[in-house]
């Protein structure tokens, strides 16, 4: 669950599975061509805009490396997506269109397996250099030769290629022309094109990796001096360039004045990232003017901030997560489905989302959110105690003791209060007569370790989305087999249901996509194999002269366009 | 004495390598496993076992522990498991930190509780002595947490006196070339930026200093009290010397000693107390780093900050020792 | 966490101790002693009124410690909710009472397995002298020079969470004080005459440690044990404040109490305020207690 940013997916287009390997489904028909124009993000109207300024952003943690290509975690690709630019991008504000960024235009072979890029020309580096067909080439397979010391680290490159090396399904990356990037794979993927817009493919000077030991020939990542902030690292095109990292402190950009889009130009002299864990610490901040943009707060918070005049909230909009009671269906007695359809009527979604999310979210009524891809309502269970009194009877289960767990020392985005939420899951539990075991571990790495390792009976855990579409939810986060077999986090066999998932994705038109989706929505459903509770959005609060900024639901956030009225 | 010194640094050895040998074992005996530290919700069998086997997991707990005992020698700390940022890399920044903290605060309870502890003692069974006594009583029972929660309310966020956290003002984009910051700011001339990092300094000092204070303060007023009944203190005033002579050479010289030795001890303590501090304030240092470090099962950083933690405690211990003797003309070691 | 706060009146205390006699009159001297000395019977009333609190709260608390909605959400103080009531719309007032409980639980059951090991630990190696001693003080050295609050998360953090565990973390972090202490009691009592006189005669090295030495090694411990109660109730409370406290989460655990508040310091700082403030008064309870024992157990300090 690293909410990397969302991707999102062009209507027709079935994404590729990322963590079963990025098997890709044929569906090439579907890619509609965006339009090459060449304008990137369009700056808010700039009559009133300021130029000049810096400002403070309260990030949840720290990055954990300055090399877009070795990180996976969602605090480093928001500092990098304003330093450095892939071939695409989302346009700000969507989670659903991609723009051009670094490739002008592009055309896809009609068999579906040859993306031919056209290099902006103009366009240099942080450090000076040139951008050339060659630098992207040089990018595209060092990501594809990563050394296997490096490629735990690589999780998103390996996901989309399919692999590494001789086993990717990048057949061949090669410069046509100085301007002309031709990437050629084995086999067609619908979601290549998309995944090119999270940041980890962001294109890095050739020279500065080199200089940074970037090249794949040290194998210690502790020494690859490109990723540990060294003085040339996160060397990109973007509106702003990496000045500083200081460990647990901050990450600090500064504006780029000679930026190849003229129209998106950054108003700010600086930014400056901070690593801000506790919450209460970035309400302080923000009340005080230590910080001038928090990136995330807790709901709870929302109050406080309507109450101070110099503070604002910002509402992202659509949600891409999903918050559940996890089942393991090797345990007694949630492994009967009138427990499970009891425990779903018992818990009262309304009060968490008032008490919890600020009435930022809704009831989910699927495994996915409402705006997903192929979405359809289920009609879960609502609250309900006394359907739920009358399920457990019926269910013949005499000993109704559950082991029920949350993780003490996270907020997720979906889920901002675990211990709040679980006092309150709990408390509906015990009134309609099921005898709950209450437990805790740390998040990482005992909680996802035993969750995973299926110790868990039942437990709170949810999804931020890395892709909008269904297989990201339904069978990479939750319930695709695992080597062929039911994964030990769920323990729910239902070949049916992995036959039908695996069909869809294979679908090579929107049709027979669609009618499959909704098949595999409606076996999981009968089945319930776990409680969906809320959909959320995270907020985020800024003091109230903090102009221009776009929010977005995948945090694809750009600032190159706020500015400060002060 | 320099023998002296020799043989205490020598003993601090065995110490030393039996805590690295507990401290090895306690970490790989921590259960969890720092494969879903690194690949977290993502991690499959596959991807674990390449893992382990990169990180050298799959050795031999003696041959691993002699590799990070190899590694200690040649000066390798060895790196976060989570983002494999070099020992030194991360330490270097957060322990300056720390240390300015920590100092701060031993300034603020030494330079506040032995005043207050002389006032008390002078006016003995006095009302002042009664408020000296109920405050170091409230000093020693309030925990850092709620005096920080308290003073942060108060003169971060409803009067915006002082920052509510960090060591900086982050907008200044000073970048520090020690992570001392005030050594830093005052090289680089910026007494603007000294200002401000003297200002950061001021509430975490005081919540950090509040119970050594107290200590020092109690410790300091019943040594003087003790010191102040001699023979030849009353001597001392009956030949008619001020008041203010009496204390400088004859009280406070003698009343030095057990108020150095609490002042020693302390450190121990402030070192644990900072973990809570830094939580407050975000606090850029160690404490609530190899807090998460041992929670997130980074084995390295918990290994190598306890040692040098462990090594300072040592050695501010011996330094007290030795301050001892030069204070106290009856102790001489040999 | 203030670790040291105890070690230091050990150190000033002990040596006093050496020269003491157990005579008849010592305890019920020391209790009209206890009496007349006024900070300490403050201290004695705050801790009955702690213990009385913590075993009646069932009675007192107007609500359950896990009722919810039993008001609105972060109201603040008034008749109905004394204390107010947090974001579940529980009764702050009765967690609190409840918290008591708690604190008093884990903190005697804490202390009481600390002054065990540490009593062992400082027995053996005081009684025996010789390589033990080295041993067991070189173990004790490795101890301290851990951080308190670090020794207690790793102890956790390697037995899992749960009560016992919890008490135990906080035991092992002042097992090393109580081991000094007794060992430095023991080897001051060993030079004592009646010791000497009692050696003499032909007892057992056993028989001096257990009946004679042991008897008259109690009181500083007694006495550290009421101020280490004091630490142990701002320990617990720190490692709630970590997010270390007990496995229920709704456990009326103040430190953990304490965290949730935390985060509406702006919007309901009475919650902090009530919260931090019980755990200030039982500590000063416990501190003034401590020293009222010490002076009044202390017959060289009589006024």
């Amino acid at each position: 669950m690293r909410p990397l940013r969302k991707g999102a997916v062009l209507i027709g287009v079935l994404v590729a599975s990322a963590a079963c390997g990025g098997a890709s489904s044929p569906s090439p028909s579907a890619v509609t061509s965006p339009p090459a124009d060449g304008a990137t993000p369009t700056p808010p109207p700039a009559n009133q805009a300021k130029a000049g300024g810096t400002l403070v952003v309260a990030l949840p943690g720290d990055i954990t490396r300055t090399d877009p290509a070795l990180i996976d975690d969602s605090n480093s690709s928001y500092v990098m997506q304003q330093v450095m630019e892939g071939l695409v991008a989302l346009a700000p504000g969507s989670t659903s269109e991609v723009v051009p960024a670094l490739a002008e235009s592009w055309t896809l072979s009609p068999d579906g397996k040859t993306y031919t890029f056209k290099i902006r020309q103009g366009v240099k580096f942080h450090d000076g250099t040139p951008l050339d067909a060659d630098a992207v080439v040089y990018n595209y397979l060092r990501w594809k030769s990563f050394p296997t010391e490096l490629q735990d680290y690589s999780y998103y490159a390996g996901a989309v290629f399919g692999g590494y090396g001789e086993s990717s399904n990048v057949a061949s990356v090669v410069a046509v022309d100085p301007a002309t990037v031709a990437i050629t794979l084995k086999s067609p993927s619908s979601s290549f094109l998309l995944a090119q817009t999270l940041t980890v493919f962001a294109i890095s000077s050739p020279t500065a990796l080199k200089a940074g030991k970037a090249d794949n020939t040290e194998l210690d990542i502790s020494k690859v001096e490109y990723a540990q902030g060294g003085p040339t690292a996160m060397v990109g095109t973007g509106p702003f360039k990496f000045k500083s990292w200081v460990v647990g402190d901050n990450v600090t950009i500064e504006k780029n004045p000679d930026y190849w889009n003229k129209d998106a130009t950054a108003y700010l002299d600086a930014i400056v990232f901070k690593p801000v864990a506790e919450e209460a610490q970035r309400l302080n901040g923000l009340a005080t003017g230590e910080i001038d943009f928090a990136q995330t707060i807790a709901p709870v918070d929302i109050a406080t901030i309507r109450a101070n005049s110099e503070l604002a909230v910002i509402d992202r909009g659509e949600s891409c997560n999903t918050m559940q009671i996890s089942i393991n269906q090797n345990y007694v007695p949630v492994n009967n489905l009138k427990i499970r359809e009891a425990i779903a009527s018992a818990v009262n979604r309304d009060y968490l989302i008032e008490t919890f999310y600020a009435g930022l979210a809704v009831p989910a009524d699927n495994w996915m959110p409402v705006n997903t891809l192929y979405a359809k309502p289920l009609n879960l269970p609502t609250y309900d105690p006394e359907r739920a009194k009358q399920l457990i009877a019926e269910s013949g289960e005499t000993d109704l003791t559950i082991d029920f767990y949350y993780p003490s020392d996270v907020t997720r985005p979906y889920m901002p209060d675990p211990k709040g939420i679980f006092e309150a899951i709990t408390s509906d539990l015990e009134a309609v007569g099921l005898t709950i075991v209450p437990k805790t571990e740390t998040w990482r790495p005992d909680y996802l370790d035993d969750e995973y390792a299926g110790k868990f009976e039942m437990w709170l855990l949810g999804w931020t989305c890395d892709w909008s579409g269904p297989d990201n939810f339904l069978k990479t986060a939750f319930f695709g087999y695992v080597d062929g077999a039911p994964s030990t986090e769920f323990a729910y066999r239902n070949d049916e249901l992995e036959k039908t998932m695996n069909d869809a994705l294979a679908a090579t038109d929107e049709a027979t996509a669609k009618a499959l989706w909704e098949k595999a929505q409606d076996l999981i459903r009968a089945d319930m194999p776990t409680v969906p509770l809320i959909n959320s959005t995270p907020p985020a609060a800024a003091r109230a002269d903090v102009m221009g900024f776009v929010g977005s639901g995948g945090l694809n956030e750009y600032f190159h366009s706020v500015w400060l009225d002060r | 004495m320099l023998k002296y010194i020799v043989r205490r640094l020598l003993a601090t050895i065995p110490v030393l390598l039996g805590l690295s040998i507990v401290l090895f074992a306690f970490v790989h005996l921590l259960p969890g496993d720092p494969c879903t530290a690194i690949l977290g919700q993502r991690q499959t069998p596959a991807a674990c076992a390449r893992l382990r086997e990169n990180l050298g997991l799959n050795d031999p707990l003696y041959v691993q522990y002699l590799d990070y005992i190899g590694g200690l020698l040649r000066g390798d700390f060895g790196a976060s498991v989570i983002n494999s940022k070099p020992f030194f890399d991360e330490f270097s920044v957060r322990f300056p930190g720390t240390v300015e903290l920590t100092v701060a605060a031993l300034i603020f309870a030494v330079g506040v509780g032995i005043p207050l502890g002389r006032l008390a003692a002078r006016h003995a069974q006095g009302w002042i002595d009664g408020l000296v006594t109920a405050i170091s009583l409230f000093g020693i029972s309030i925990p850092v947490f709620v005096l920080g929660l308290v003073l942060v309310l108060i003169f971060g966020v409803t009067l915006g006196w002082l920052p509510t956290q960090g060591r900086i003002e982050a907008r200044a984009g000073f970048e520090p070339t020690t992570n001392f910051l005030l050594l830093d700011t005052a090289l680089a001339g910026r007494w603007d930026l000294f200002v401000d990092v003297l200002r950061h300094l001021i509430l975490p000092a005081i919540a950090l200093g509040s119970i050594p204070l107290a200590i020092i303060a109690r410790i300091t007023r019943a040594s003087v009290i003790e010191v102040s009944n001699e023979d030849y203190v009353r001597t001392a005033r009956a030949k008619g010397l001020t008041e203010r002579r009496v204390d400088d050479r004859h009280i406070m010289r003698n009343a030095w000693l057990p108020v150095t030795t609490v002042v020693g001890l302390q450190v121990g303590g402030l070192l644990g107390g900072a973990v809570l501090t830094e939580t407050v304030f975000g606090w850029n240092g160690v404490g609530r780093w190899v807090v998460d470090a041992i929670g997130n099962r980074d084995l390295t950083i918990v290994q190598s900050t306890i040692l040098v933690f462990a090594l300072i405690f040592l050695i501010v211990n011996l330094i007290v020792d030795v301050g001892y003797a030069f204070l106290n003309p009856r102790i001489r070691y040999s | 966490m203030s670790l040291e706060t105890p070690g230091v009146t050990a150190v000033a205390a002990a040596p006093r101790r050496a020269e003491e006699r157990v005579s008849r009159g010592l305890w019920s001297d020391a209790f009209s002693r206890l009496l007349r000395n006024r900070p300490a019977l403050v201290g004695l009333i705050c801790i009955t009124a702690f213990i009385g609190v913590a075993i009646l709260a069932p009675v007192i608390a107007p609500y359950g410690p896990y009722e919810q909605r039993t008001g609105g959400r972060l109201e603040a103080p008034s008749a109905a909710h004394l204390f107010g009531t947090d974001l579940l719309g529980r009764d702050m007032f009765s967690r609190v009472l409840y918290g008591a409980q708690i604190s008093l639980q884990v903190g005697v059951i804490a202390v009481l397995m600390a002054l065990v090991m540490g009593g062992l630990i400082g027995a053996l190696a005081g009684g025996l002298g010789g390589w033990v001693d080295s041993v067991l003080m070189r173990v004790t050295d490795v101890l301290l020079a851990i951080p308190g609050i670090l020794l207690a998360i790793g102890i956790i953090a390697w037995l899992d969470r749960g009560m016992l565990q919890l008490m135990l973390a906080i035991a092992v972090t002042y097992v090393p004080i109580f081991a000094r202490l007794l060992r430095g009691s023991i080897l001051a009592l060993r030079e004592s005459d009646y010791v000497i006189a009692a050696g003499a005669v032909g007892a057992s090295r056993l028989r001096l440690l257990v009946r004679h030495m042991l008897p008259n090694a109690l009181t500083p411990l007694i006495v550290q044990a009421t101020l280490i109660l004091a630490t142990a109730i701002i320990d617990i409370a720190g490692l709630g404040f970590l997010g270390l406290g007990p496995p229920d989460p709704r456990t009326p655990e103040w430190g953990t109490m304490l965290v949730d508040a935390r985060r509406f310091l702006q919007t309901a700082p009475h919650i902090v305020f009530f919260v931090g403030g019980a755990i200030v008064v039982s500590a000063i309870g416990f501190n003034l207690l401590g020293d009222g024992l010490r002076e009044s157990l202390d017959p060289r300090l009589k006024r």
